[in-house]
C-alpha cells in the first residue's frame, strides 16, 4: 500500500510541477528523474460539509408552523406562510423555510434540496463544544474517540492518497478530520505557496531545508504537517487560485462561509484528488434579539443560503458527483427567552443538497411542541439520530458501506435520503 | 557565595510570604540530568514569551529560584516598555470615556440619526453612502472610530508581550484572558475589551483564582458577552421608573452555563441544566451602569439619590450595577446547596465563591495550568500536587504554578520541548530572539491571523484550544515558514532587526557556520547537531555551483545572494530557516 501511494504521489508531482518560485526544485526533479509516469487522479465522488457553529435554531429556520405551541412559545418570533410580506416558502403544507432561504428554495421546489428535522445527538449534552465534539467524532458517549467521521469515512473509501483528499477551508483541522488519513487545513488557499522571492536557487535551497527539517524533528506532529505541506505545496498552483473565474453569473458573497465554498469549488475542478471538503458558518448562537424577516438570524440564513446556491451553480457541469450536507451541534429551546432569542436546546435540522437526493421533502418524525411533549418540557426532542443523516449520505454517494467502523457502537439505520 | 546569596534571597521570600514548603530544595533540574543553563532555559521557554540573547545566563547567574521569584513578585521597572506605549491614546481612558469616544456601530447609527443623516425609515438600508457624513461628524464632535481602538489594544499586547522584564504577568495575561474569553467580535462588549484585560485580568493572574472569576463576572466586558447584563427576573417586572435594558424581558442563561462550564468546573464538573438555569436566576440584575450619554437610563440613574438605591438594595460598584428591582427573589438550589430567599446581591456573589471553592474547580483550573505550561497532556500526579496546592491556599495561583515548577513531572525529558508555539509565541519568540524593534506592532498581530491566532476576535467563549493539533497543520506551517523567511530578511514592514549584532558582528564563514552559530543563539541549550548534520549535502551539494551559475545566467542578485556567503541576504535567508523550522516551533 505504501509504495502504491508514494508512486502515485511522484507521478502527480511530476504531472503537478509547477515549481517554487517558478525554478524546478530539486525534491520535484529527483522524483521526475526516478522515471515516474504521471497519474492524474481519478474524479471522484466529493461530499461537500458545512458546520454549522454555534447551534442553528432549526425551528426558525424550518417552522413547523401548523403547531400552535410553536406559536405560543414565541410570541415575537414565530413567523407562517400567510405573514405578510415576510411570509415563510411553504414546503409542504406543515413545514416553512425561512425567507431569508429565497435562493435555496428553488432546489427544494427542483426535488434536488432535502431537510432531514429533529437531528441531533442521543447525549443530551446542552455545551456546544461538547456537542460538536461527539458529532464531530461520531461517538456521542466516547470523548476518547480519537478519529473524525469524515476521516474515517476517507480512510473507508481506499483511494488514491491526493494531499487533497481531504480539505478543510478553516485556520485549523475540525475535529471531523482528526485521525490517519491525511487531512489538510488552511484558510486561504492562496496563501499556499513557500514565498521565497528572488532568485530560483536560493528559493529552491530555503524548500529544501525546510523539508530535510520537517521530516528530521522527533515531532510526530510537525514531522507530518510538514511532510503533508510539501506534498501538496508541490501539487498546487497558487496562480489557478488567485485567476479563478466562477461560472458566469455566479457571484459567492464576500463572506467567511461564500469565500470557503468558492475555494472548495476551485479545488474539485482542478481534479486534484478531493473527496471531503469541510467549511464552516459562524455566528448561530442567538441568544439575544434574533429577529425574524430581519436581524441577525435572517442576515445569516442569507449569507448561509447565497453561499450554498452560488457554489451549486458554480458546479456546473460537476453538480452530479458532489453532494452538499450541513449539521449543527443542537437546536434551540422551543420557547424565546427573555431577551428575544433562543437558548440551547436539543434537536435542529440539516439540508441535504445533490442531483441523487431524493429532495422536495421533509424528512422528520416530530411530534406536538406542547410542553410535556419536548424533552426537559423545553427542547424539541432528538427523533432522528445525526448518523442516520450522515450515514445515509455516506453510504449512498460515497459508497461507503461500513458503518461499524463509520460510527462505531452505533447499530441505528441509515436514512433513505440519497437514491 | 552566589549560592549562598540565593538561598538568602529564598528565605527573605518566603518569610516575606509565608510560604513553607520550598525551603530546603532547589528547582529539581539536577535529577533529570539538566544543567542549569539548559534549565534556565527551560524555565524561560515556558515562563517567558522566549529567551533574549544572553538572558539564558543571566538567569543562571541570579539562581532560577531567584528568577522565578522576581517573576512572582512582577514589580520589575519597565522603562523602555513604557515609553514604546507613552503615545497611546486609550490606555489609561476609563470605560465612561471610551463608551462616549470610541462610537460602536449602534451608538454611530443614533448619532448619524440624530444628525438627520440617515433617518429612522432607512436604518436597515446600505450604510455605505452615508459612511463618509457620518465620518465627518464623528470627527467634529470629537468622536473616534472604534476600530483606533482596537488597532491600540491590539498593538499593546505585542508591545507588553515583546518588551515587558515581568514575562511571567503577560504570559499568565494571556492565560487568563484566553480563559475568560471575552471577543470584539460582539458588538454589546466590544469598546470594554481592553479595560477587562487592563484592569480585571492583568492585576488578578498571579492572585487569587476566586478574585479572578469576581472581577470577571463583574466587568462590563464579561457582563455583555456572554449576555448577562440583559438577563432578568421573569417573576419581577421592572419598576415603571427605571427603564429596562433594550428588550429586557427574561432569563438568559448563557453566562450561567459558560462560567460552569468553561471558567470553573468545567463540563464534566457536576452540574444539570437545572443548576444552569438556577444559577442564572441567582445572578439576575447584574448588569452594567448605563454608560453612554445618550442612554435614557443614565440621566434616570444620575437623578436617583445614591442612598434610596443602596436602601432599595442596588449595589455600584464601578461600572458594575446589581438591579435589585430585577433579581430573582426566589430560595434556590444549586448543585444541593440551599439558598434561602431574597439573597440580593450576595447571593450570586455566594454562587460564584461556591464555585471556585468546589473541588471540580481545582481540577480544572490546575490541569489546564499544566497543559499550558507542561505538556498537551500532563501527569496525573501532577494535578493531584497543584490541586492540593490550590485547595491550601484558598486557589493561590503562585503557590500552584510553584508547586509546578518543584515537581518532578516539569522536569521530565519526555514533556522537554514537546509544547508547540501559539502563533503568538512563535512570533514574540522570533521579536525576541533577535532583539528586533518593533515599530509597527500591528503587521505582526497580520501574521498571527494568518497563521491561525487572531487574538481578541476569537468569537467562542473557550478560547483557543491549547493544543499542538489546533495550530500545527498544512496551511499553518506553510505560514509559519513564509514568517520566518519574511521576518529575518526584514520584510515586514516596521520591524527591524541587526542580525550580524547577534554574533556582535563576527561574519560566518560558510552557510553551515552560520547555522550553528545563529541556531545556538536563537534557540540556546539545544541540541542542533542533528538538524545542522542533514542540511550539510544540500547546502554543500557539488552541483550548486553549477546550478547557481546557470541560474545567474538569468538573474545577476543570483549570483551575489548565494556566492557571495558572508552578506546579509545568505544570514538573512539562514535565520529565516531557523524560525521556520520545526525546532523554533517548539519550546
Amino acid at each position: 500500500m505504501s509504495s502504491r501511494r508514494a508512486f502515485m504521489r511522484s507521478g502527480a508531482m511530476a504531472l503537478f510541477a509547477t515549481g517554487i518560485a517558478g525554478g524546478i526544485p530539486a525534491f520535484i526533479t529527483r522524483a521526475a528523474a526516478a522515471g515516474m509516469p504521471p497519474a492524474p487522479y481519478k474524479k471522484n465522488k466529493v461530499l461537500v460539509c458545512i458546520f454549522q457553529r454555534g447551534a442553528m435554531d432549526g425551528l426558525m429556520a424550518v417552522t413547523p408552523f401548523t403547531d400552535t405551541e410553536l406559536k405560543k412559545a414565541r410570541p415575537t418570533l414565530f413567523m407562517d406562510p400567510t405573514n405578510g410580506a415576510g411570509k415563510l416558502f411553504d414546503l409542504d403544507g406543515q413545514f416553512g423555510m425561512h425567507p431569508s432561504f429565497a435562493s435555496l428554495h428553488p432546489f427544494f421546489a427542483d426535488k434536488r434540496l432535502a431537510i432531514a428535522h429533529g437531528v441531533g445527538s442521543p447525549n443530551t449534552t446542552r455545551s456546544h463544544f461538547d456537542a460538536q465534539d461527539y458529532m464531530e467524532s461520531g461517538t456521542p458517549f466516547s470523548k476518547s474517540t480519537s478519529s473524525g467521521w469524515l476521516n474515517r469515512a476517507v480512510g473507508l473509501m481506499g483511494h488514491d492518497a491526493s494531499p487533497f483528499r481531504a480539505v478543510s477551508i478553516t485556520g485549523a483541522l475540525p475535529r471531523s478530520l482528526y485521525g490517519s488519513q491525511e487531512a489538510l487545513a488552511i484558510s486561504n488557499l492562496a496563501d499556499f505557496a513557500l514565498q521565497t522571492k528572488g532568485n530560483p536557487m536560493a528559493a529552491n535551497l530555503t524548500a529544501g531545508s525546510f523539508e530535510e527539517l520537517y521530516e528530521q524533528t522527533s515531532n510526530r506532529l510537525l514531522n507530518r504537517a510538514g511532510k503533508e505541506s510539501f506534498e501538496a505545496l508541490k501539487m498546487l498552483n497558487v496562480n489557478d487560485i488567485k485567476n479563478y473565474q466562477p461560472v458566469a453569473g455566479v457571484v459567492y458573497p464576500n463572506s467567511p462561509l461564500g469565500n470557503s465554498l468558492k475555494q472548495i469549488a476551485v479545488l474539485i475542478k482542478m481534479n486534484i484528488g478531493l473527496e471531503v471538503a469541510f467549511a464552516e458558518s459562524g455566528g448561530w448562537d442567538t441568544h439575544f434579539n434574533q429577529g425574524t424577516l430581519n436581524g441577525v438570524f435572517a442576515r445569516n440564513v442569507r449569507d448561509f443560503s447565497d453561499s450554498i446556491a452560488a457554489f451549486w451553480n458554480d458546479m456546473s457541469g460537476y453538480q452530479d458527483d458532489v453532494t452538499l450536507m450541513t449539521m449543527t451541534e443542537f437546536g434551540r429551546t422551543v420557547a424565546q427567552n427573555g431577551t428575544g432569542g433562543t437558548d440551547h436546546g436539543r434537536a435542529s435540522c440539516s439540508f441535504i443538497l445533490g442531483n441523487d437526493v431524493q429532495g422536495g421533502k421533509v424528512y422528520q418524525q416530530i411530534g406536538s411542541l406542547a410542553k410535556d411533549q419536548l424533552e426537559d418540557q423545553r427542547d424539541l426532542p432528538v427523533t432522528t439520530d445525526f448518523r442516520s443523516v450522515f450515514s445515509g449520505v455516506a453510504n449512498k454517494h460515497l459508497s461507503i458501506n461500513n458503518n461499524g467502523i463509520l460510527f462505531p457502537k452505533w447499530e441505528g439505520k441509515a436514512l433513505e435520503i440519497i437514491r | 557565595m552566589k549560592f549562598a546569596k540565593g538561598i538568602l534571597f529564598c528565605l527573605v521570600i518566603i518569610a516575606t510570604f509565608g510560604f513553607s514548603s520550598l525551603v530546603d530544595d532547589p528547582i529539581p533540574y539536577k535529577k533529570f540530568g539538566y544543567t542549569p543553563q539548559q534549565a534556565a532555559a527551560r524555565l524561560l521557554d515556558r515562563f517567558s514569551f522566549g529567551a533574549k540573547p544572553g538572558q539564558v545566563d543571566a538567569v543562571v547567574n541570579m539562581g532560577l529560584e531567584n528568577w522565578l521569584e522576581q517573576q512572582f513578585a512582577a514589580n520589575l521597572p519597565n522603562i523602555a516598555l513604557e515609553k514604546r506605549l507613552s503615545n497611546f491614546k486609550s490606555l489609561s481612558l476609563s470605560n465612561d470615556t471610551i463608551v462616549n469616544t470610541y462610537l460602536n456601530a449602534g451608538q454611530v447609527i443614533r448619532l448619524a440619526t440624530r444628525k438627520g443623516i440617515i433617518n429612522r425609515d432607512s436604518i436597515k438600508g446600505d450604510p455605505k453612502e452615508y459612511r463618509e457624513q457620518v465620518r465627518v461628524i464623528m470627527e467634529q464632535e470629537g468622536y473616534k472610530p472604534i476600530l483606533e481602538l482596537h488597532r491600540e489594544l491590539v498593538n499593546q499586547k505585542v508591545l507588553s508581550a515583546a518588551y515587558s522584564n515581568n514575562q511571567l504577568q503577560e504570559v499568565l495575561t494571556d492565560f487568563w484572558f484566553n480563559h475568560f474569553n471575552v471577543s470584539v467580535t460582539k458588538n454589546q462588549c466590544q469598546q470594554y475589551v481592553y479595560t477587562y484585560e487592563r484592569d480585571a485580568i492583568r492585576p488578578n493572574v498571579m492572585g487569587k483564582f476566586k478574585d479572578l472569576l469576581l472581577a470577571t463576572a463583574q466587568h462590563p466586558a464579561m457582563l455583555e458577552y456572554l449576555d448577562n447584563a440583559s438577563s432578568v427576573s421573569i417573576k419581577n417586572q421592572p419598576r415603571a421608573n427605571m427603564a429596562a435594558p433594550r428588550n429586557a424581558r427574561g432569563l438568559n442563561e448563557n453566562y450561567a452555563r459558560e462560567v460552569m462550564e468553561l471558567h470553573t468546573l468545567g463540563v464534566d464538573g457536576g452540574y444539570t441544566q437545572a443548576d444552569v438555569t438556577t444559577v442564572a436566576k441567582a445572578l439576575t440584575g447584574w448588569t452594567v451602569m448605563p454608560l453612554a450619554k445618550d442612554a435614557p437610563a443614565r440621566n434616570l440613574l444620575e437623578r436617583l439619590n445614591p442612598a434610596q438605591l443602596e436602601r432599595r438594595g442596588f449595589v455600584m460598584k464601578g461600572d458594575f450595577l446589581f438591579r435589585a428591582d430585577q433579581h430573582d427573589n426566589e430560595p434556590k438550589t444549586i448543585l444541593n446547596k440551599n439558598f434561602p430567599a431574597n439573597g440580593g446581591y450576595q447571593e450570586g456573589i455566594d454562587v460564584l465563591t461556591m464555585l471556585a471553592e468546589h473541588p471540580s474547580t481545582a481540577k480544572f483550573i490546575c490541569t489546564k495550568l499544566a497543559t499550558r505550561f507542561v505538556s498537551d497532556t500532563p501527569s496525573a500526579s501532577l494535578i493531584k500536587n497543584m490541586v492540593k496546592t490550590f485547595q491550601s491556599t484558598d486557589g493561590d495561583i503562585k503557590a500552584v504554578l510553584r508547586t509546578m515548577v518543584y515537581d518532578p513531572a516539569f522536569w521530565k525529558k519526555s514533556v522537554s520541548h514537546e509544547k508547540v508555539k501559539s502563533p503568538f509565541e512563535m512570533v514574540i519568540s522570533a521579536v525576541r530572539a533577535t532583539n528586533a524593534q518593533v515599530i509597527q506592532p500591528f503587521q505582526l498581530f497580520n501574521w498571527c491571523t494568518k497563521m491561525g491566532q487572531r487574538f481578541y476576535y476569537y468569537q467562542a467563549p473557550t478560547g483557543f484550544p491549547d493544543r499542538a493539533s489546533n495550530w500545527i497543520n498544512t496551511g499553518a506551517l506553510l505560514n509559519r515558514m513564509n514568517f520566518g523567511l519574511a521576518f529575518a530578511s526584514q520584510k515586514i514592514p516596521g520591524v527591524r532587526m541587526d542580525l550580524a549584532a547577534l554574533n556582535n558582528y563576527h561574519e560566518p564563514e560558510s552557510a553551515i557556520d552560520a547555522l550553528t552559530v545563529y541556531s545556538n543563539i536563537l534557540l540556546p541549550q539545544r541540541d542542533h547537531a542533528a538538524n545542522i548534520k542533514r542540511l550539510i549535502p544540500l547546502v554543500n551539494d557539488d552541483a550548486v555551483e553549477e546550478k547557481i551559475s546557470k541560474a545567474a545566467t538569468v538573474d545577476k542578485t543570483a549570483e551575489q545572494m548565494i556566492l557571495d556567503k558572508g552578506t546579509k541576504n545568505m544570514l538573512s535567508q539562514v535565520v529565516g530557516i531557523i524560525i521556520g523550522s520545526p525546532e523554533f516551533q517548539r519550546k
